[in-house]
């Protein structure tokens, strides 16, 4: 019941920022000056064929009504069709988005595993050789472009050492995708039991992913490393010291008194990771989410474009409130009312 | 002797902005000492070191602050050099220390009861029946109503004053020797106040549990201590019993410290020093470090002056201190008969 | 602990800031920071590479030659060549120019903008205060570079346009750190003294507020230059922004791109790694910087 009542309430206040954020891109899309109809008549159309097409879009109307019909259309579940390939961009979106997922989510846990115990031996002694060198390399981390890694990687493991397959997607030429259970390759390949697929999958999740964690990684380290030494000069662990608790219990206390601000942090690096990933999936031809939204954006294919935004403003939102409910459990002096 | 410090030092070392060293002169040269079952009030202004000392005397100095000399011994034991390990073992055991900063110096992800199965455990083993066995009685002890609800608190859920009880319970659950006490009772009010520190002067006049009470308050001095020793500038320039040090204060210090009307004293009223500045221990004067504001100060005071007995374990840091007890006494008689 | 003269000591030695001469303050600082002074050091050499990149450059960074055509690093092009028979060496020097040239105007632009508004937000608070942050936060869910390649897709990809495009998305980062700022001078007992003493909003604001809370934007500037280099360099990878043959390192990595999976990697990883450096140059200087001026960051010294 409480928690019925807490996530009707986060869902009110998410619904204004929505409607501000199709707001924005609608009228982006509008203001951009480009006409869209030369990409859906072509070339030889006659200006009547144009203005049929024009009036069967809505396009002839003024910017409200358009507005306000995209809305309407939004109500129903639809985002338009491609401008550019004529397909539904609701499906388009659905199908890409366990692509992404899949990097994001390999991406972000590898990067936590390495960057919270890299940030919390930092923090034991900063200033020490190890807080230098992982501070110099998580620096590293937040100066190499995203894409040129990618490239690099490419070029390493691919073309030198022909240890990695062509950067082309998420599986092998040979092999056809797994039953969908999950939507990770990897994982449902497993589930499926098919040996070949699941390590042709894994060979292509590989360098991506590594992208990902280095990219992700590098801001955890800085954050860990800030929030343990805020919490190490915290009352309750000086406290803790003081009162002869054992050094064990000790690191405990930090590294619980650490995990709500880690928890958060973590989760708008998961949201912020949007744009990384996407330049991964650029690069390494992966189809996901990413790559969708960057080619609509480049190409002018704005439907596209609106349908990419909402998805990533919903993902967002889910991210935080999954988040919140996380804070929740784990910290007694949170509740489900504000 | 419990508890002997002789002649400590403890400088903050920290680096200017040019690079330059940087010393602050916080403790020079305290000594006291502390006898089993008594209990020994030190007071001072702000700044002037009563943290920092019972701090290093708990071995929780952490950088900037370092122990430069002296020796701190503990039932028999030099402190100074006893390993890491070794001294854990003992906070908390042994000695224990009630912090100021009650409410968050708890764990606040860990419930009331659990801190001090903790601790209690830490310590000295045993199982969960027993230490929670413990736990209740210390709860009692110190006069926490129904303790068995408030072992499933939460410690946001806790009052000041209720913390405040909470951490005495902390400190006492092991049945320390020595108990020093942080002003234990800043922002409680008058009437919890003088029950906590009712309880610890039992505790002490009991089980013969040396008590350290760093306070501002003269009047909790006057009322609950043995002995007192009077703090200014990082260094013990008075020390002696109660009674001969307010009634024939030595030092000009303790003599402004008291004020002229022994009345403040027996009303209990807080003396805090609202006047002159605190020393700057960037650049103490040579010599006395009172000289600056001390009324009486002549040019013999350009040497740093050594301590003077007055008899009785009465000890003044001044070098007029023999000469001037007659006259201090004889502004106390026509006080106390105006 | 009250009486912690480490605290009293941490507050001393900010309050001394503004006296400090700037050269012993470069000095301490590289002394106490090596991490600072090699960032330091790395943008001197690029700022000395965008200056005297005429002088530098064996060959014009746009002349192609029409028969050395990808060749690899040597005694005559010591990158290499493009795939244009343009000189990467000369290009990859070239390229700081338009390095600087970005980040330079990006940061003033992102001041101009987002001081103003954090100042005006913190100062005056309400209702047009609640709605600029929730502005920044419903900005704050997409990525920066989702945001920048939209706009800049959605207008044109000029030069002056990026600068502006990145300069504004950059604002919030000031406008937040100035206006938390404000919120803590404004409670301040001077700032009060101030406003009783009956001075006009705007000389309390300039005078008063300003010379105080721009410290911790300040910190931030090397950092937000570092950001404007690596966006305006991945617009230009994406293909929205500067175009190639521009010697710009983001359109040159473009370019190298489809050579890395067929082995001509110099075409790419040379501009790369100019590209690496420089951002990295400046996030070490930042670094040190935030921890010099930034007040809340001082607390870490303890």
């Amino acid at each position: 019941m409480t928690l019925g009542l807490f996530l009707l309430r986060r869902l009110v206040m998410i619904l204004p920022m929505a409607l501000f954020i199709v707001f924005c891109t609608f009228m982006l899309v509008r203001i951009s000056g480009q006409d869209p109809i030369h990409l859906l008549t072509g070339p030889t159309a006659s200006a009547a064929e144009i203005a049929l097409v024009r009036s069967e879009l809505g396009l002839d109307q003024p910017i409200w009504a358009q507005f306000g019909l995209y809305l309407l259309k939004l109500l129903r579940g639809d985002l338009g069709n491609s401008w550019i390939t004529g397909d539904p961009v609701l499906g388009d979106v659905l199908a890409c988005a366990p692509a992404t997922l899949e990097l994001m989510i390999w991406g972000v846990l590898l990067g936590a595993l390495i960057g919270i115990p890299a940030g919390l031996g930092s923090a034991t002694r900063p200033g020490g050789t190890f807080d230098q060198v992982t501070r110099t390399l998580s620096l590293l981390g937040f100066s190499i472009p995203t894409y040129w890694l990618g490239l690099v990687m490419m070029f390493v493991f691919f073309y030198l050492l022909g240890w990695a397959p062509p950067g082309i997607g998420r599986i092998g030429m040979m092999h056809s995708p797994p039953p969908t259970v999950t939507g990770s390759y990897l994982i449902d390949a497993l589930l499926a039991a098919e040996w070949g697929v699941a390590h042709s999958a894994f060979g292509q999740l590989v360098l991506p992913v590594v992208c990902v964690t280095i990219i992700a990684a590098a801001p955890i380290i800085k954050q860990t490393r800030a929030i343990a030494i805020e919490v190490r000069a915290s009352d309750a662990v000086r406290y803790a010291v003081a009162s002869g608790l054992p050094l064990a219990t000790e690191r405990r206390i930090v590294l619980r008194n650490s995990a709500t601000p880690l928890l958060t942090f973590i989760a708008t690096e998961f949201t912020g990771l949007v744009g990384t990933t996407s330049l991964i999936e650029y690069v390494f031809a992966w189809g996901g989410l990413g790559q969708y939204g960057l080619t609509a954006i480049t190409s002018g294919d704005f439907t596209a474009v609106q349908g990419y935004v909402l998805a990533i403003a919903l993902f967002a939102a889910l991210v935080l409130l999954v988040t919140d409910l996380i804070v929740i459990v784990i910290e007694p002096r949170a509740s489900l009312r504000p | 002797m419990l508890l002997a410090v002789e002649d400590l030092h403890v400088h903050f070392i920290s680096r200017s902005l040019r690079n330059r060293l940087r010393t602050a002169r916080a403790l020079n040269g305290v000594s006291f000492r502390c006898e089993a079952g008594e209990i020994l009030g030190i007071v001072g202004e702000t700044g002037a070191g009563k943290s920092l000392t019972a701090h290093a005397a708990m071995g929780l100095l952490r950088p900037p602050a370092r122990l430069i000399g002296g020796s701190i011994r503990f039932a028999g034991r030099e402190l100074a050099s006893l390993p890491d390990a070794e001294r854990r073992a003992l906070r908390g055991r042994e000695m224990a220390i009630v912090v100021q900063n009650a409410k968050s110096s708890l764990d606040a992800l860990c419930r009331i009861g659990d801190q001090l199965i903790r601790l209690y455990r830490a310590h000295r083993g045993g199982g969960e029946a027993a230490a929670r066995a413990r736990a209740l009685e210390v709860m009692a002890a110190v006069g926490i109503p129904d303790p068995e609800r408030r072992m499933r608190a939460w410690p946001h859920e806790l009052s000041g004053g209720m913390a405040q009880r909470v951490l005495i319970a902390l400190a006492l659950i092991n049945e320390p020797k020595l108990l020093i006490a942080d002003e234990p009772t800043t922002g409680l009010d008058v009437t919890v106040q003088a029950q906590i520190l009712d309880l610890i002067v039992g505790l002490a006049r009991e089980r013969g549990m040396g008590v350290i009470l760093i306070t501002h308050d003269l009047g909790v001095v006057a009322h609950y201590c043995d002995r007192i020793a009077v703090m200014f500038a990082g260094r013990v320039v008075e020390t002696g019993p109660v009674r001969a040090v307010f009634g024939a204060p030595a030092h000009p210090y303790t003599r402004a410290l008291i004020g002229a009307t022994p009345e403040r004293l027996t009303i209990g009223r807080g003396t805090r020093q609202a006047g002159p500045p605190p020393p700057n221990l960037y650049a103490l004067p040579e010599g006395c470090h009172y000289r600056d504001r001390c009324p009486v100060a002549g040019p013999e005071c350009a040497a740093p002056p050594a301590d003077r007995d007055l008899g009785a374990g009465h000890l003044a840091a001044c070098w007029h201190a023999g000469a001037e007890t007659s006259a201090a006494k004889l502004l106390q008689s026509r006080d106390g008969s105006a | 602990m009250t009486a912690d003269p480490a605290a009293e000591a941490t507050a001393e030695a900010g309050g001394g800031t503004a006296r400090i001469a700037p050269l012993a303050l470069v000095v301490g600082l590289a002394r106490r920071s090596p991490t600072t002074l090699v960032g330091a050091a790395i943008i001197a050499a690029f700022a000395v590479m965008a200056i005297f990149a005429p002088w530098i450059m064996p060959y014009a960074p746009d002349f192609g030659f029409a028969d050395r055509i990808l060749q690899p690093p040597g005694a005559q092009h010591w990158f290499g060549t493009d795939g244009n028979g343009m000189d990467v060496f000369s290009r990859t020097v070239f390229g700081a120019t338009y390095g600087f040239g970005i980040a330079l105007p990006v940061v003033v632009v992102a001041l101009s903008v987002g001081v103003p508004v954090g100042l005006y937000a913190g100062y005056r608070g309400g209702l047009l205060d609640e709605a600029l942050m929730r502005l920044i936060d419903a900005l704050r869910v997409f990525p920066s570079i989702i945001v920048a390649l939209a706009v800049v897709a959605a207008t044109s990809p000029s030069l002056l346009n990026i600068v502006l495009v990145v300069g504004v998305l950059d604002a919030p980062a000031f406008a937040r750190l100035v206006r938390s700022e404000v919120l803590g001078l404004r409670a301040s007992n001077f700032v009060e003294s101030a406003i009783a003493a009956g001075n006009p909003t705007r000389r309390i604001l300039f005078v008063h507020i300003l010379p105080n809370a721009i410290q911790g934007a300040m910190a931030q500037t090397a950092v937000r230059a570092a950001w404007a280099v690596r966006i305006s360099a991945t617009l230009a990878f994406l293909g929205i922004g500067i175009q190639p043959p521009a010697a710009e390192w983001g359109a040159m990595i473009r370019q190298g791109a489809e050579f890395f999976v067929t082995g001509e990697w110099w075409v790419g990883v040379f501009p790369g790694i100019a590209l690496v450096f420089m951002v990295l140059g400046l996030n070490m200087l930042g670094d040190g910087l935030q921890e010099l001026l930034d007040p809340r960051r001082k607390a870490d010294a303890r």
